[in-house]
């Protein structure tokens, strides 16, 4: 330390600045001379993979089928990562039959086991790029090393555990998260969690079912709202033990899957659903009923569109004004409900969706004294869209 | 002659430390650079387009006599890839055909929309939604005089839990808002607010409101203020959110919590910098509620924005940036040196004010003082001339490293002969482009003491009007 006191009192104030400008010129050197080797070296590096690019693409079916040995591509570095991002991507793009002989590619060249060990035994960016890698793979063995990961007490590591095991989409892999969610052992952002849930357990809804029942709380809300956008109807009966759930979020999901079904007991369910006491419960079931083909909903939905909360309301205001044959008898129910707000939903989905004016056409041409009453409280309705809407705003807008 | 040589003194630490710091801010955004592109890596965009759990977003686009490029803009806009998107445009009393523009292309009708107003703003004339385009909803308010005012109103509309404030004559990227949300994703419950890069579009080839081949402008004055935006994005916003210091998201192009904007009241109406208050204000509502929190800037999201073209209107929206500075750091100065205030009182509002707000003023006396001791011998000519020297030498290495930036990240200018011609003129950034800056700070300065507050007019070329390259 004295010694580098004693050069600066030496040099003197024009020796620093001197020796200062110096330094900074040849850090402005240097700064040009990295961007100028940075770009040829770039320049040189992609034209050499466009080529190995184009010329392993012509080997292309000789690689998967074995007929190129892994030994001629697998141990130079360039080569290596083109094949394996082309296998990669393909496996990704593939139908389950087209996938086997990637996959067998990927063994039998070794490929996985590196990313395997890259992932058990690696550290920082590096693992967390192999953890990626082998969700990518979509292979079962690769399973294990990325339950590793879970385990890792490095934040980004963990998550890109759990982005790999959501990326390989087969339910093994959703066991190792459930698990460790489950024994509140597993720190990741709940959207990473909810994503990757989503992606294992696609196919499989009905393994969710029995962690939803073992768990409570906030984990419980968590797995039924992949529950609720993974459900399907292949639960069968399980939906209606959804449906009669605690917790308002897995009512939520029962609501969202009935949608999808059309049995004996999805109307009678979502009929009990639309009346739920929490909004977002009804919106779920009004949303479904607008799903299934059933005119038996409409009474539902005239229920609905009197519902205290604007966006049930506004929601099945929207399902009533798509049923096209029954518009004329649907908007006659709506006028008897007395209710100003549902009819102003109702008229202002019927403008939105155009069918206004085939209405107010038959209720002109009709001649008929009921309908023209009927048009009368449907122009007066109009009116009152607009009206309303300027007056909010002017309303809302002077506070 | 003792204050000629502790002027001089002072103001060679004061240049030295200045220098410095962004020396050192350039290491740190270096450093988060490299990660930020190594998380991208693992994190594919396709996969939260079709996530069910992504959240929706509000665009909010306040427009004042836009008739130009409103429809081309919204159209854009609605364009863009993020799965559960709605645009709210707020015509802010223009006095030209945007509206009618608007209503013609859209075929709006007026409607009951769901306005909550929890910030006051200018009344509002009507809000109409649109058959055609079911995500798009417009509000005709009254103007206030103020942009902010216009986006309160929008914020006040809008149903998602993120808000993204976007200017109606930018262009942004059709994966920006991904890219962007990602780094609220990264951490959702701390991540309240984040900020995108703004390049500059002039030069650009643009095509269907889209950037369709990045180019350098031929202008020496748009040449410039590219290097400018570069360094105070690649480095300054990069380099202050490593340290969760941000003070600034850009208006042009940022996200925030809706409900923590509603929370600080919003864009303050007459401020003159509305996005560097409603940032430092937001600093100050979560540390004063010792909330944990992080506002990130992330690099890659890019809107593309006109810059001024002539020298006049440069000066003049320099000048309001610094009338914006004071105004924002004079009413938050009880911020600095506060212990709840943490990093943000002790650290980057002292910044602002020396190394920002007093820069042009300390310049000034600075040049003054050396000028005074070398004509009476108090400074010999060879240290004034040295000290010069190492003073641009220093500040061009660092404009340099923006470009470096630039160069390790996103590359938007492929062609080497544009990426030699930003290098040339880093070396005329900070002689004779540098003082002329000073100069209109310090008539901002003196624009904000006489109670000037207006935002006066830039002359534009229009996206629509931009030349092919």
């Amino acid at each position: 330390m004295a010694f580098v006191f004693s050069a600066v009192e030496k040099l003197g104030p024009a020796g620093l600045v001197l020796r200062a400008i110096m330094g900074s010129v040849l850090g402005i050197c240097l700064l040009i001379g990295f961007i100028v080797l940075r770009r040829w070296y770039r320049a040189r590096y992609f034209r050499r993979r466009n080529e190995r690019t184009v010329a392993l693409r012509s080997w292309w079916d000789n690689i998967i089928s074995g007929k190129i040995s892994a030994l001629d591509w697998r141990f130079d570095p360039l080569d290596c990562d083109i094949v394996e991002s082309i296998l990669l991507d393909n496996i990704e793009m593939s139908t389950p039959a087209n996938l086997p002989p990637l996959l067998d590619c990927l063994r039998v060249s070794g490929l996985l086991d590196m990313r395997i060990y890259e992932a058990r035994n690696s550290r920082g960016w590096k693992q967390r790029t192999a953890l990626l890698a082998l969700g990518r793979t979509r292979a079962v063995e690769a399973i294990p090393a990325l339950a590793e990961g879970l385990d890792s007490r490095l934040s980004e590591t963990r998550i890109a555990a759990v982005r790999g095991l959501g990326r390989t989409a087969i339910r093994e892999a959703a066991i190792p998260i459930l698990d460790r969610i489950v024994a509140g052992h597993l720190d990741a952002p709940e959207r990473s969690l909810k994503n990757a849930l989503v992606n294992c357990c696609r196919s499989h809804p009905e393994m969710l079912v029995n962690y939803v029942a073992q768990t409570e709380g906030p984990i419980r809300e968590l797995l039924a709202r992949v529950l609720g956008e993974v459900a399907s109807p292949e639960l069968g009966e399980e939906l209606l033990v959804l449906a009669a759930d605690n917790l308002p979020e897995v009512r939520a999901s029962a609501a969202r899957a009935l949608g999808n079904s059309n049995t004996s007991y999805t109307l009678p369910a979502l009929h009990t659903l639309a009346t739920d006491p929490e909004w977002f419960v009804r919106l779920r079931a009004v949303v479904a009923l607008g799903q299934i083909e059933n005119v038996g909903k409409i009474r539902i939905l005239l229920h609905a569109v009197c519902d205290r909360n604007r966006h049930v309301r506004q929601r099945a205001a929207w399902a009533l004004a798509r049923m096209e044959p029954q518009l004329e008898q649907i908007l006659e129910d709506v006028v008897a409900t007395n209710d100003d707000y549902a009819l102003q939903a109702f008229i202002s989905e019927l403008e939105r969706s155009g069918a206004i004016d085939k209405i107010v056409g038959a209720l002109d041409g009709s001649g008929k004294c009921s309908e023209a009453a009927l048009m009368e409280v449907v122009a007066g309705a109009r009116k009152s869209v607009e009206l309303t809407g300027k007056a909010a705003a002017v309303a809302a807008g002077s506070h | 002659m003792h204050f000629l040589t502790l002027s001089n003194d002072a103001l060679f630490v004061y240049y030295v430390l200045s220098n410095f710091i962004y020396l050192g801010l350039l290491v740190v955004a270096i450093f988060k650079n490299t990660r930020h592109r190594h998380r991208l890596g693992s994190l594919r965009l396709e996969l939260i387009k079709a996530s069910p759990f992504t959240p929706p977003i509000t665009l909010i686009v306040p427009a004042h006599n836009e008739e130009r490029s409103i429809v081309g803009s919204v159209g854009a806009l609605l364009g863009l890839d993020y799965p559960s998107l709605e645009v709210i445009v707020v015509n802010d009393g223009s006095s030209d055909s945007t509206m009618d523009k608007l209503r013609e292309a859209y075929r709006l009708q007026t409607a009951r929309i769901l306005y909550i107003a929890d910030i006051a703003t200018a009344p509002l004339h009507a809000t109409y939604r649109s058959p055609i385009e079911p995500r798009l909803f417009v509000l005709d308010k009254e103007a206030a005089g103020s942009k902010a005012d216009a986006i309160n109103a929008g914020i006040n509309a809008a149903t998602s839990p993120y808000v993204c404030v976007v200017d109606a004559d930018s262009i942004l990227e059709k994966e920006s808002l991904v890219r962007i949300m990602a780094g609220v994703f990264s951490d959702p419950g701390r991540v309240v607010a984040v900020g995108g890069i703004v390049r500059v579009l002039n030069g650009s080839r643009v095509v269907g409101n889209q950037i369709e081949q990045v180019r350098l402008p031929k202008r020496a004055i748009e040449v410039m203020q590219v290097i400018e935006y570069l360094r105070a994005f690649l480095i300054g916003r990069e380099g202050w959110a490593g340290f969760n210091m941000l003070p600034i998201i850009s208006g042009a192009f940022g996200v925030f919590q809706r409900d923590l904007v509603k929370q600080v009241g919003g864009f303050r109406t007459h401020a003159v910098g509305e996005d560097l208050d409603l940032v430092v204000r937001m600093h100050r509502r979560l540390r004063e509620e010792n909330r944990p929190y992080h506002i990130n800037f992330i690099p890659d999201p890019t809107c593309w924005t006109e810059v001024p073209t002539d020298w006049k209107s440069l000066a003049r929206q320099r000048a309001r940036w610094h009338k914006g500075l004071i105004d924002t750091l004079w009413p938050n100065r009880d911020m600095l040196f506060r212990a709840r205030y943490g990093r943000v009182g002790w650290l980057v509002l002292p910044y602002m004010w020396i190394f920002e707000f007093f820069a042009p003023i300390i310049e000034v006396v600075g040049y003054a003082t050396i000028i005074l001791a070398l004509i009476r011998g108090v400074l010999s000519a060879s240290f004034f001339l040295e000290f010069l020297l190492f003073g641009y030498a220093f500040a061009t290495l660092i404009s340099i490293g923006s470009v470096l930036l630039e160069e390790m990240t996103f590359r938007r200018y492929g062609d080497w002969r544009e990426v030699a011609r930003l290098l040339v003129f880093c070396l005329f950034e900070h002689f004779p482009y540098r003082q002329l800056t000073m100069v209109w700070r310090l008539q901002g300065i003196w624009q904000y003491l006489r109670g000037d507050l207006q935002w006066g007019e830039m002359k534009r070329v229009g996206i629509s009007a931009t030349p092919p390259a």
